[in-house]
């Protein structure tokens, strides 16, 4: 009796609260990071030897300082062998350090560096040092050796103890960043077992890792000076300002993981790993700005955000600065090599643009990928499919892109249909892409193992799969059953890979169908951590451990590239993928994996979008209702409100949930998501003109307010409202019934209410009536934004439909904004077939320039015309406009400030200029 | 006439010309109403002296000029019917041909043909051939389908509604006939009772004092005999209590008591009989919590899935950790859990009715039958289903025969006959036999029993049929009654490997090979009897308890199609149905030809 009680209570403690944290390692579990984790500050001896200039590098041995370390725990037998260390420097403030074992003392193995992450470009960014300049350090007790790294901006590495760090020019120049000035650096090389009987496996829970190399973990400190907060490292679902996990105060914590695992529902608060890993880490302050430091290596990590005061007791032996703000961190790592690239900053958007430099910018996405995405687990067959697109059009909501997830396939055999469902599925994709709209199907990396299927046939033939251990074939459970992995490392791999999307050999696509990548953290569902062992072996004999978290990554590459040949090189593919790694961004869009109908992930998904963003991964989302669970109505309706502003913006849902489609809660909250999903569509030219930004700047679409106001301390923890671009703040409500919502304007300038156009003073705090409408929304003044007031079935009816645009004048009567458009689909706009317009509202005339970089070769052109432009803070008695070159008079009359929604506030308006958005003119307001 | 008709076909001309002057114009004239409802054009001539009309909503107003000038003036769309300006705006095409048609203005000039006249795209971006004709046509022809089968769907309706009302009137009938006899019989059952509890009394005052006399006759033989008997005594006390515990057993675990050729040793069966009803009480508090059927099994099972993985094969593992996204595996687990339901109270409550059900089903279909089966009503009813009930492929409409038979009438002409004769019987009794006589007749006793034992179990069977009747006659069988022939009836149809059989008023179910899921259970009709719905159908692992609604169609017979399940156990399906062959729908549809057929152009032919 007892027992089942016990049994019954749980398995309800289960279904509540159900991440399975047991099956998760926590750092006492993790040997490297225990070991880490336990190591003193000042305990690295190591000291910088043979400093030199040598092919364009600063270049050094790292040795221990008395050649034989002593071992207090006398488990490890003495590193003698010097550790070969490189530092460069790069164009725009961007230092690499490499740190290595000795090739030419032939090491065991050689460790693994993460390939075709860094973009080729990057490369060619190389200074080529050529002196070294040799000064006393302050203390006047050691040597530093100093590099040119930008203006501004120096490398230094003293030599005993060892650190690295940047500085602004200048002997006495303040630290930016520093690796190791806290003395827990340490780098476990390769070597034999020591004895015999030396246990080197690793066994959590029912797995056992073999662990044939035995230990091979790196760990270093790093320093951010002048720092307030340190943000990035996705991907968590945690704050967006992140919070210290060791040090006075702070309760016991984990650090923050980054190994890329598939959690099945992962709760809203903690450090622990999701389905993404980037190691880039950004610190602001409001004394200096930014600096960012990323290391590139896809072994698991640890990261430790140190609280201020971890180190007092050891103080004394540590040699840092005292007059500096900083923000430790400590940093550890399975395996690889210390590749690491420290990013002066000073600006944030110069730290993520440096970042940017190296892994590279955000991929331009096709017009319709970010309008709405409508998806589920699972649209059930071809009838569904029409009802459902139907059902948008008889509600006259947009969407432009219909999800197939895994049931659409024959037994979860990727590329091919279920006939019974689907029999006709390029005639399902022909009807919806009459109407403009496009479909993704969903294809997995882990292949059924089945002697019929012919990805299976041809990969296990030639020997394509990752394999175990043994040498066999790695055999895993997923949705398949038995299943294999492809080894995605392998360059040939992927190609064989891309070209399975080819209209030929993918049978049942059709142009307008593109892909989406899950499950590719590996998800395993019987290996350790719901993922693959880490003594897998890949390509070259590379362990699983050395590469896990870019698994995923490979994998969402050559997909992509498949949808890149699949158009002959002519056709922007679109990728979604869960698993992430730097240089995503490259491959298309990503999404915050299975969250759930709570508004705690509602509220959640606010920073980690952000975080994301800042890390380079520009294009993502979260899941508009919630994975897991029925959203309660309100907070579907407030989610679709928040969402319509996500990069990425798709609705979805588990199967086990309710039909949750935008009609189904009755007609005035069918309105109200009509009404969010109608703002996205509003403001579609600004969303793409953003992506056009990130993608040639790095800069993310959705920024964090700090991006845009560097100096407000305010805004440095401010994670519940967020930034379209530099125009557009939104607020989030994140919580049920809401009467009032408190909203923080930062800067000195006004803000414009999108829905009223009531303007609200920058610098406070506004304590808002809560509107079932919408979420609040504000243009900052100062700033013109393009709108589309038009609704059609899809943004690709859009195409031809006049624009609006709404200048909100700043106090010194000025505006500023931008509008890129080009053929929304093919990689001409690469060729200089586009339009970007530069507005700008200044002396009582607004100018459209143009603002292409240089003429290119292609030419692109737009009938469309500016059939509104709203006027905000003008003094009311504005009464006409003069538009030139066409010398017309216009009067300026009242109008809506938004069609929709029937507020009903009239704001000044000139009503068709008959201006086209292609031609420079000038509209003078008299 | 022949003007008329001239007149007409210059007319059409005209419409024609200026629609090819508007396809060609990129923007079409100011005069043409665009977009404009014929209803509506009384409202876009009035301008004002100044020279402007106010907005529909009148919140503003606009000039000619503003009219259809490709911007959004009026927040309400008024002053642009014929263009994509505003949000709210509704663009009207005549579709000549076919029905007039009112489109969200966004659909104009978006490059695709909404209208079947291909009015609402005149950019030029895209040609849209007029394809009224043959779309009118082919609305026309299914229009008139509709409407062919509404008619005689409402005559076939209206048949069933007088049978419905007959059939109603006749039960009610016999509800209060049976009232009556069941107050009658009340009386006569009362007086037997007491003639019987009299002659009982009578009989054992005899007994007693023959049993006295016996006594004193062979008292002293007795006594001498006493000693030796006891222990045989004991053992007959202790006979039944064995038995008792046996049965118990037996019927938890027949397979370990009955015909166990070891348990015939009396010390041995009993600890056998202890150890298994300890067992039993500690299976019944599982089963409490976890499962009627399974007890400690499934103990075992939820033990695993409660998580230790840690024991498990590596597809195990896999298959675990995979439904906990699809919830497959547990599926087993759950469907286990649910028969637990058992244990809830309100399970219980059904399960009490169910037998209740079954209690009357046996009344009615062997007791009633064999003696009333000269009863004409019941045939005659059958005969009535039986000819709805032309079998088709997928769908099958089947009387439940358990249920059908409580249509049976037992209230016949010759339950008057009966009635008389038992109570002739009964007077005869009470005249005939002299309870105060002693020692009492034999056979008078033997008459009276049986009397009274027949009545008694007759006054039974009345009152549970009073009690199906009632209940019966509680349910809601539409406006007009026109739900009644459902009552005792089952549709059946097959979908892929699931067969679903939907009772009304009863329940719906699933069945997959010998597995059968509830659907749901009766709950009522919804959207003015538009919709059947049942609810409180067996629960889904990690979802809602399966529900299933049914939309009514009219058609001519009754036959369930498309049975769907959109969101997880939630079912739809459609019925059609003369039940919902309305004369007001007839009506409306007829007149929706009418004005289609009107529409057309009348010169087509000529054309």
């Amino acid at each position: 009796m007892k027992l089942y009680a016990i049994l019954l209570f749980l398995f309800f403690i289960n279904s509540v609260f159900s991440w399975k944290k047991d099956e998760f390692r926590n750092c006492n579990q993790t040997p490297f990071c225990k070991r880490a984790r336990s190591r003193k500050p000042g305990a690295c001896s190591l000291i910088a030897t043979d400093v030199s200039i040598s092919d364009g590098d600063l270049t050094a041995k790292l040795i221990p300082k008395d050649k034989v370390q002593e071992n207090l725990d006398n488990q490890e037998i003495p590193i003698v062998k010097p550790l070969v260390l490189a530092i460069s420097a790069y164009q725009d403030g961007v230092l690499r350090l490499k740190i290595d074992e000795d090739q030419s003392l032939s090491p065991r193995k050689k460790r693994f560096e993460v390939p075709d992450v860094i973009v080729p470009e990057f490369l060619n960014k190389k200074l080529w040092l050529q002196k070294l300049k040799s000064e006393k350090s302050e203390d006047g007790l050691g040597i530093l050796s100093v590099i040119y790294l930008s203006d501004g901006y120096e490398g230094v590495i003293r030599h005993d103890p060892f650190e690295v760090f940047v500085r602004e020019s200048g002997k006495n120049g303040k630290k930016v960043l520093s690796l190791n000035s806290n003395g827990l650096f340490d780098f476990e090389q390769l070597r034999e077992k020591k004895e015999e009987n030396e246990d080197w496996e690793e066994r959590f829970r029912s797995h056992t890792d073999t662990r044939p190399y035995g230990p091979q973990s790196i760990s270093f400190d790093v320093a951010f000076y002048d720092a307030d907060f340190v943000y990035g490292i996705p991907e968590h679902a945690t704050s967006l300002a992140l919070k210290p996990t060791r040090g006075p105060g702070v309760e016991d914590s984990e650090p923050y993981r980054l190994f890329n695992l598939d959690v099945f529902e992962y709760i809203a608060d903690s450090p622990f790993g999701l389905y993404g890993s980037i190691p880039f880490m950004i610190s602001h302050g409001k004394s200096r700005g930014s600096s960012g430091f990323f290391w590139l290596n896809a072994a698991e990590m640890q990261i430790d955000v140190l609280g201020t005061g971890w180190n007092d007791e050891f103080s004394s032996v540590l040699m840092l600065p005292s007059d500096q703000k900083r923000v430790d961190t400590l940093w550890m790592s399975e395996a690889g090599v210390v590749d690491a690239f420290f990013f002066v900053g000073p600006g944030p958007k110069d730290v993520v643009r440096q970042y940017a430099s190296v892994t590279g910018t955000p991929a331009m996405p096709q017009l319709f990928a970010i309008a709405y995405h409508q998806c589920r687990w699972n649209y059930r067959d071809e009838e569904d499919v029409y009802n459902v697109d139907a059902k948008f059009d008889e509600h006259d909501i947009p969407y432009d892109v219909l999800w197939l997830d895994i049931e659409h396939t024959d037994g979860k055999r990727y590329f091919t249909w279920d006939r019974l469902l689907f029999p006709n599925p390029e005639e399902m994709q022909k009807k919806l892409a009459a109407k403009g709209r496009h479909m993704v199907t969903i294809v997995d990396p882990h292949i059924k193992r089945d002697e019929s299927y012919y990805i299976h046939k041809e990969a296990s033939q030639k020997g394509y799969y990752v394999r175990d251990a043994t040498g066999k074939d790695f055999d895993g459970w997923c949705w398949p059953g038995s299943s294999s992995y492809l080894d995605v490392a392998n360059p040939e791999i992927r190609s064989w890979w891309a070209e399975k999307f080819s209209y030929e050999n993918y049978v049942g696509s059709t142009p307008s169908l593109y892909i989406w990548n899950d499950m590719n953290e590996p998800s395993v569902f019987n290996g350790p951590e719901v993922s693959m062992p880490r003594d897998a072996l890949h390509h070259d004999d590379v362990e699983h451990r050395e590469l896990h978290n870019a698994y995923g990554y490979y994998f969402h590459m050559a997909t992509s590239d498949g949808l890149v040949k699949r158009g002959d090189g002519k056709d922007r593919p679109f990728v979604l993928s869960r698993a992430i790694f730097p240089g995503s961004q490259r491959y298309g869009a990503i999404w915050t994996g299975d969250n759930s109908a709570e508004w705690d992930h509602l509220r959640v998904s606010v920073p980690m979008v952000l975080t994301l963003g800042l890390t380079g991964i520009s294009f993502s989302g979260a899941d508009v209702g919630g994975f897991f669970g029925n959203p309660d109505t309100e907070l579907l309706v407030r989610w679709y409100q928040v969402g319509a502003y996500y990069p990425f913006f798709r609705g979805h849902a588990h199967h086990d949930t309710k039909r949750r489609e935008p009609w189904l809660f009755g007609e005035r909250n069918t309105q109200l998501m009509r009404e969010a999903i109608h703002t996205r569509y509003m403001f579609l030219p600004y969303f793409y003109t953003l992506f056009r930004e990130a993608n040639m700047s790095g800069v993310p679409v959705v920024r964090p307010l700090w991006m845009e106001f560097p100096d407000d301390e305010q805004t440095f923890s401010n994670d519940e409202a967020f930034l379209v671009g530099n125009s557009l703040l939104v607020q989030g409500i994140y919580t049920e019934k809401a009467k009032h919502i408190s909203v923080y304007l930062p800067g000195d300038q006004s803000w414009y209410d999108v829905r009223t156009g009531t303007a609200y003073k920058g610098g406070v705090t506004h304590k808002l009536e809560a509107s079932e409408d919408s979420v609040p929304a504000f243009q900052r003044a100062g700033t013109i934004l393009p709108r589309k007031d038009r609704f059609r079935r899809s943004s690709t009816q859009m195409e031809n439909d006049p624009y609006t645009l709404v200048i909100a004048l700043n106090s010194s009567q000025a505006a500023e904004g931008w509008l890129y458009v080009d053929d929304g689909k093919s990689f001409e706009f690469q060729r200089g077939a586009y339009i970007h317009r530069h507005f700008i509202y200044s002396d009582g005339k607004l100018s459209s320039y143009s603002n292409m970089a240089s003429a290119g070769f292609g030419k692109f052109a737009s009938e469309c015309m500016v059939e509104r432009i709203i006027l905000l803070g003008f003094s009311p008695g504005t009464k006409k406009a003069l538009i030139e070159p066409a010398n017309e008079k216009m009067d300026i009359e009242l109008g809506p400030l938004l069609l929709q929604g029937g507020l009903g506030s009239s704001v000044l308006t000139i009503r068709k200029p008959n201006v086209r958005v292609t031609d420079d003119w000038t509209i003078k307001i008299l | 006439m022949m003007k008329l008709r001239l007149g007409r076909v210059a007319l059409l001309f005209c419409v024609m010309l200026m629609y090819g002057i508007s396809r060609s114009a990129s923007v079409p004239s100011k005069d043409t109403l665009l977009g404009v409802a014929p209803e509506d054009e009384k409202y876009y001539k009035g301008w004002s002296s100044s020279g402007t009309i106010k907005c529909k909503d009148g919140s503003k107003k606009f000039s000619k000029s503003q009219f259809n000038d490709d911007f959004c003036d009026c927040p309400d769309g008024s002053d642009e019917p014929g263009t994509s300006a505003c949000p709210n705006g509704k663009f009207y095409c005549k579709n000549a041909g076919h029905v007039p048609l009112f489109l969200y203005s966004s659909r104009v000039n978006d490059g695709l043909c909404d209208c079947c006249d291909g009015s609402d795209e005149y950019d030029g971006k895209i040609r849209c051939p007029n394809t009224c004709w043959e779309a009118g046509k082919v609305a026309r022809d299914k229009l008139q389908k509709k409407i062919t089968t509404y008619k005689e769907g409402v005559i076939m309706r209206r048949r069933e509604i007088e049978q419905a009302k007959l059939a109603i009137a006749r039960e009610e009938a016999e509800l209060s006939k049976l009232k009556d006899e069941e107050k009658i019989l009340k009386g006569l059952v009362q007086q037997l009772k007491e003639h019987k509890e009299q002659i009982d009394k009578a009989e054992e005052k005899e007994l007693l004092q023959k049993e006295k006399e016996e006594l004193e006759r062979k008292e002293h033989e007795e006594s001498k005999l006493k000693e030796s008997k006891a222990e045989d005594n004991t053992e007959i006390i202790g006979e039944p209590e064995k038995n008792d515990i046996y049965d118990k057993d037996a019927l938890e675990d027949n397979h370990k008591t009955v015909g166990d050729p070891e348990i015939s040793d009396h010390t041995n069966r009993v600890e056998q009989v202890k150890e298994d009803s300890l067992q039993d009480t500690e299976q019944k508090e599982g089963d409490f919590i976890v499962d009627g059927k399974a007890g400690p099994d499934t103990g075992n099972q939820e033990k695993h899935v409660l998580e230790d993985t840690e024991s498990l094969s590596r597809e195990e593992l896999g298959r675990r950790v995979a439904s906990r996204w699809t919830g497959e595996m547990t599926e087993q687990q759950s469907k286990e859990v649910d028969t637990s339901k058992d244990n809830d109270p309100q399970n219980h409550e059904e399960k009490l009715e169910d037998s209740h059900d079954e209690e009357y089903n046996g009344y009615d279909s062997e007791d009633v039958e064999q003696r009333y089966d000269d009863d004409d009503d019941r045939e005659d009813q059958m005969e009535e289903c039986g000819e709805e009930d032309h079998d088709d492929s997928s769908s099958s409409y089947k009387p439940e025969s358990d249920d059908e038979s409580h249509l049976s009438d037992i209230t016949s002409i010759n339950s008057q006959t009966w009635l008389e004769k038992l109570r002739q019987t009964a007077r005869t009794i009470f005249q005939t036999v002299n309870i105060f006589q002693t020692p009492v007749d034999i056979s008078d006793v033997a008459r009276v029993r049986k009397e009274y034992d027949e009545s008694s179990s007759k006054l039974s069977k009345i009152q549970s049929r009073i009690s199906s009747l009632t209940q019966k006659l509680k349910y809601d069988f539409g406006m007009e009654k026109e739900f009644y022939p459902f009552y005792g009836q089952c549709f059946e149809t097959k979908q892929n490997k699931y067969v679903y059989k939907i009772c009304p008023f009863k329940q719906a179910t699933q069945m997959e090979g010998h597995s059968t899921t509830r659907l749901g259970s009766w709950e009522k009709f919804e959207e003015s009897y538009g919709i059947m719905l049942f609810s409180n159908g067996d629960h889904c692992w990690n979802g809602p308890d399966r529900s299933l609604k049914i939309k009514l169609r009219c058609g001519l017979k009754n036959e369930v199609t498309d049975i769907g399940e959109p969101s997880r156990c939630e079912y739809v399906a459609l019925l059609s149905t003369p039940a919902v062959c309305v004369e007001d729908k007839l009506k409306e549809l007829e007149v929706k030809l009418g004005m289609m057929n009107k529409e057309l152009p009348q010169g087509h032919d000529e054309l």
